[in-house]
């Protein structure tokens, strides 16, 4: 249980900038979740906490402490790697007691089985403590890694991508598990995942990461309905968010768009066009999501856009359908019985409630509709 | 309907003639090792024989063991061999701790030095050394040979070791420090268990190769310490050469090693070779 | 431009090891008894677990495998003993297997030059297939140079510059991450459209046999479970293990016990307080007291507004995943979920009414897997 701060960390590998210049806060009991792609310094972050990594620069503060020069062991934290990091010689019964055996946390052995069969049991691999981790799936191995983790009290509990070598079903399920736990650990939780629907699912607040740096920190709603860039809006979301390039005029005192080479006048929602105007250029991204986009095969009104369907994929409970309408691509999510041929005419409508605008030079987020009603909210 | 294809006469004559050339290939191998302890048993009368039937006889074991310093050459031997493993493995496992561990300037320059030790023909070595050693009274002392010694066995060692380590990923170490557990703990709890197929077998060759040592024992070792492979010369007499005598010397010193190299054998191959045995 | 037949084919791996004694005979096929008819054009997947025999299946098509026995056909003609270079096949494998230091124009026409086809004709070949699998800006290019989605572009597009009867692709996109791969599978499937060459596609990605293919074959220890569009494999599963292998989020799949609470049956949950009663059309297939494995995805569970014949459970857990709202419930040792776009929110241990898709679940036989229909 502490508060971490991080305090202009900076952290080179040779001539490689791994972080600069991260600043955070995570309170305390928060579920905080690093997001972003390969090789955002996610890991890094997490080590540097943890005290494996030392940051050039800065300061790592945990529960008010400067952290900095003490021991990792003396930190209390507890963490899973993403390559489990068992120890092989061990079998799973001593690799989940391993982190109770020390000087330091030592426990005596009837408590350290009775922890044991309580985190197997909620993993599930209460049948396997007998077996060395070279005998076991990956699945099982990030089990026993997430149970060494568990079963401990820390100051922080460290996740690193501890569900990411999971086929898909399993990962499903052990989110769910995960998010129930969430209510009975009373720690602090930095969970690092490049899988935005873990970090939707799980988190408190989610911190974007890109390139070793913060580019937004929020909670999920506001990464998901407010973010603060396109390069945020095209990490949340299936499929990827639409980025169409239009031209904003004003004419008459209304203000309009123009996209995709059509001549469709769009008009914004009404307490948007303040902001728009405000951001003083023609050139506009609009962000529709897949489900934001209307379609028909009959030419509904004059106000549709046409296009040819370039791909249609059923996956299951959705199809995707990708328009081309000449200019750029459109994605677009439809009910599952949607059969469509190649090629084939179709027509399709934004929702102008649900755009988000971004300047077009330096991609940077402008406004929405109804901004307020996203901010600071967490379900 | 779903048949196997028919064995056939190819099939059974198959393992028989591999057994077969496996047979004849150890008794070609072994064979040097079978005359010296058929030599060890002959007169020097009959030792220009080359026939497999013979009188057999117990003087030159009598003439070796009986009332000469031989064990005492033995047990210094030991001493001396089990004393260069003894320092190898203490100050070598820390080095190729960080050679595999720690990024330093010219890390692999140090590491490419120590291999390269065991490259110089000793011979060339030597005379330096012998010289060095009279002048700071080393020479004809344990820690003398200990210490040259360390040329044979430390590259080896490390070598083995070294890769053994690069093949634990730091995430362990990381995490069993996360556990709590300080660096001593760490590294004779975790590590030692995940590198000990290699020192192992790292450690037994070095300690053969170390226990059949010739030229540093025979320049740098005069009176005080005698190993047996220097021993084995005594036997090379003005007027005539005691084969027998020196079959015995040598079988008696060969003991060892081939028990450590039956001991071993199993580890040996897949200890020798780097990370063959991941967790 | 060819069907492809197989009749009863079957293949088992000659044990490595060859004892002196032999103690039993080994009888483990790696693939059983596959017979299945790929139409003229048609996009085939097939889709299983590693080790499920498709990559095994996909090998004695192209003549790398022997046929253990069974018939394979393409048009009239039987290949089992043809040379695979006389198969006229165009493949495609996981690895990309360029040459590197020919540029990406000539990794196309190297095949075509053993075959002594003229530069012009080959010209002609490349100029045609390039666009269709975007790499005509690449030609000049050496393969280090390329990325991996290039490579695998190019990969395919030397697999069908000769125009093959048949294409053959093995988890052509595993390697890929996450966009490409979406791009790359949108563009195997327009370059299939553009020309029509019956293809086969090895896959373990249910989401790539789905979106890509016309029928998919899934297969599970080298057995055909079900053959079918991707529709009718999503909606009408044969048994359990297709039920479960398609679809994401994956199908609930609960152990349940049916009783009969008056006029009407009940699906009964152990360690749970849970009822939900039992769809009109099972009526006549289930009994009191009967064991089942319940088949219900998330989609097809929802929350109900008013009063219905079904226990009051609490939620367990609301996810908001922004596009949809997943929430989940505790079935004794289980979780169920549910998926909804609706912007509602549940309070974990609020308590919520659950009813089923009547249509939409499936009853599966908890020993075999089979399906039980009503």
């Amino acid at each position: 249980m502490a508060k971490i701060e991080l305090c202009n960390i900076t952290k080179k590998f040779g001539d490689v900038v791994a972080l600069s210049d991260v600043s955070l806060t995570v309170e305390d009991n928060e579920f905080f979740v690093l997001f972003g792609p390969a090789g955002a310094g996610k890991t890094t972050l997490l080590k540097t906490i943890a005290g494996a990594e030392f940051p050039e620069k800065g300061l790592v503060k945990i529960g008010g402490q400067i952290v900095n020069h003490v021991e990792p062991k003396d930190r209390n934290v507890s963490m899973v790697f993403e390559n489990y990091a068992l120890y092989p010689n061990l079998s799973v019964y001593d690799n989940i007691a391993s982190p109770m055996r020390s000087r330091l946390y030592r426990k005596d052995e009837a408590y350290i089985k009775d922890a044991v069969d309580r985190v197997t049991k909620m993993m599930k691999i209460n049948h396997l403590l007998d077996r060395k981790p070279s005998q076991l799936s990956n699945g099982q191995r990030q089990r026993v890694a997430l149970g060494r983790c568990l079963v401990r009290d820390p100051n922080v509990f460290l996740m690193d991508e501890p569900l990411a070598h999971l086929d898909a079903k399993l990962r499903h399920f052990m989110r769910g598990e995960l998010k129930e736990m969430q209510t009975s650990i009373n720690s602090t939780t930095i969970y690092v995942t490049h899988d935005y629907m873990e970090a939707m699912s799980l988190a408190d607040r989610i911190a974007v990461l890109n390139k070793g740096k913060i580019v937004q920190i929020g909670t999920a709603q506001e990464m998901y309905y407010t973010p603060c860039n396109e390069f945020v809006a095209s990490l949340f979301g299936e499929p990827e968010i639409n980025l169409i390039p239009a031209v904003m005029k004003t004419e008459g005192g209304t203000l309009y768009l123009r996209m995709l080479g059509q001549e469709i006048d769009l008009y914004p929602e009404e307490d948007t066009i303040d902001e728009l105007t405000a951001a003083g250029t023609g050139d506009i991204h609009i962000g529709l999501r897949g489900n934001d986009i209307r379609f028909a095969f009959e030419k509904p009104g004059d106000d549709w856009f046409e296009g040819t369907v370039y791909a249609n994929e059923p996956i299951g409970n959705k199809v995707i359908m990708t328009v081309d309408t000449g200019d750029c691509k459109v994605a677009l999510t439809c009910p599952n019985d949607t059969v469509a041929k190649l090629d084939q005419k179709v027509y399709i409508r934004p929702n102008m409630k649900n755009a988000l605008y971004f300047h077009g030079a330096t991609k940077e987020f402008i406004t929405r509709n109804n901004k307020a009603r996203y901010t600071g909210k967490k379900n | 309907m779903i048949e196997g294809k028919q064995k056939g006469i190819k099939g059974i004559l198959e393992p028989v003639l591999r057994n077969l050339g496996l047979t004849l290939f150890a008794m070609f191998a072994l064979f040097p090792l079978i005359w010296m302890v058929l030599c060890s048993f002959k007169s020097d009368a009959q030792m220009y024989n080359t026939v497999f039937v013979f009188d057999p006889t117990l003087d030159n074991y009598q003439a070796v063991l009986v009332g000469t310093d031989y064990f005492k050459a033995f047990f210094q031997n030991l001493v001396v061999a089990g004393g260069a493993v003894l320092v190898t493995i203490i100050a070598g496992v820390p080095c190729a701790y960080a050679l595999a561990r720690y990024n330093f300037r010219k890390k692999e320059d140090v590491a490419f030095q120590i291999l390269s030790f065991k490259f110089a023909p000793e011979i060339m070595v030597i005379l330096p050394v012998f010289l060095i050693f009279q002048k700071i009274g080393l020479y004809d002392t344990y820690l003398g040979l200990i210490w040259v010694y360390q040329l044979i066995t430390m590259p080896l060692v490390i070598w083995v070791v070294r890769g053994y380590f690069e093949d634990i990923s730091v995430e362990v170490e990381q995490a069993a420090q996360l556990d709590g557990y300080a660096w001593y703990e760490i590294f004779f709890k975790t590590l030692v268990p995940l590198i000990k197929p290699g020192l192992v077998s790292s450690a037994l060759l070095a300690f053969i190769f170390a226990w059949n040592s010739f030229t540093f024992p025979l320049i740098l070792s005069g009176f005080k310490i005698q190993t047996i492979t220097i021993t084995a010369l005594r036997y090379i007499a003005s007027d005539t050469v005691h084969y027998g005598q020196v079959a015995v010397a040598s079988t008696i010193a060969v003991l060892p090693e081939v028990i450590v190299a039956l001991f071993i054998q199993k580890h040996l191959v897949r200890g020798l070779s780097f990370g063959a045995v991941k967790g | 431009m060819a069907q492809l037949t197989l009749k009863n084919v079957y293949k088992r791996y000659d044990n490595q090891e060859k004892k002196l004694f032999r103690k039993k005979k080994i009888n483990d096929f790696a693939v059983k008894d596959v017979s299945y008819v790929c139409e003229d054009g048609e996009f085939i997947g097939i889709l299983g677990p590693s080790g499920c025999g498709k990559s095994t299946t996909l090998r004695m098509i192209a003549g790398l495998e022997t046929i253990t026995a069974g018939d394979m056909y393409i048009g009239d003609v039987r290949i089992n003993d043809l040379h695979p270079k006389d198969r006229n096949i165009g493949l495609a494998f996981e690895d990309y297997a360029l040459y590197p230091p020919l540029n990406v124009y000539d990794n196309l026409a190297f095949n075509m030059r053993a075959k002594k086809k003229s530069e012009e004709e080959i010209r002609k070949a490349i100029d045609y297939v390039a666009p269709l699998m975007k790499i005509d800006d690449l030609l000049d290019m050496k393969p280090p140079a390329l990325s991996g989605g290039q490579k695998q572009r190019v990969n395919i597009a030397r697999a069908i510059v000769r125009r093959p009867g048949l294409l053959l692709l093995d988890e052509p996109l595993s390697h890929l991450d996450g966009k490409m791969r979406q791009q790359l599978r949108q563009e195997i499937k327009r370059m299939h459209h553009e020309i029509k060459c019956t293809t086969i596609i090895v896959t373990h990605d249910q989401m790539e046999a789905m979106s890509l293919a016309d029928r998919i074959i899934i297969m599970k220890d080298g057995e055909i479970q079900q053959i079918g569009t991707p529709l009718e494999v999503y909606d009408d599963p044969a048994n359990e293990f297709v039920a479960g292998f398609i679809g994401e989020p994956p199908m609930n799949l609960l152990p349940s016990v049916i009783i009969k609470n008056q006029e009407n049956f009940m699906f009964t949950f152990e360690g749970s307080d849970l009822q939900v009663e039992v769809p009109k059309k099972y009526r006549d297939v289930v009994k009191d007291g009967m064991k089942v494995t319940l088949g219900v995805r998330p989609v097809d569970v929802l929350i109900a507004s008013e009063k219905v014949k079904s226990t009051p459970v609490p939620v367990a857990i609301y996810e908001n995943l922004g596009d949809e709202r997943r929430v989940s419930v505790r079935v004794g040792e289980q979780l169920l979920s549910m998926t909804t776009t609706d912007d509602v929110y549940y309070e974990p241990g609020q308590k919520v009414q659950l009813i089923f898709h009547e249509e939409r679940t499936h009853l599966f036989d908890p020993q075999t897997g089979e399906r039980i229909r009503g």
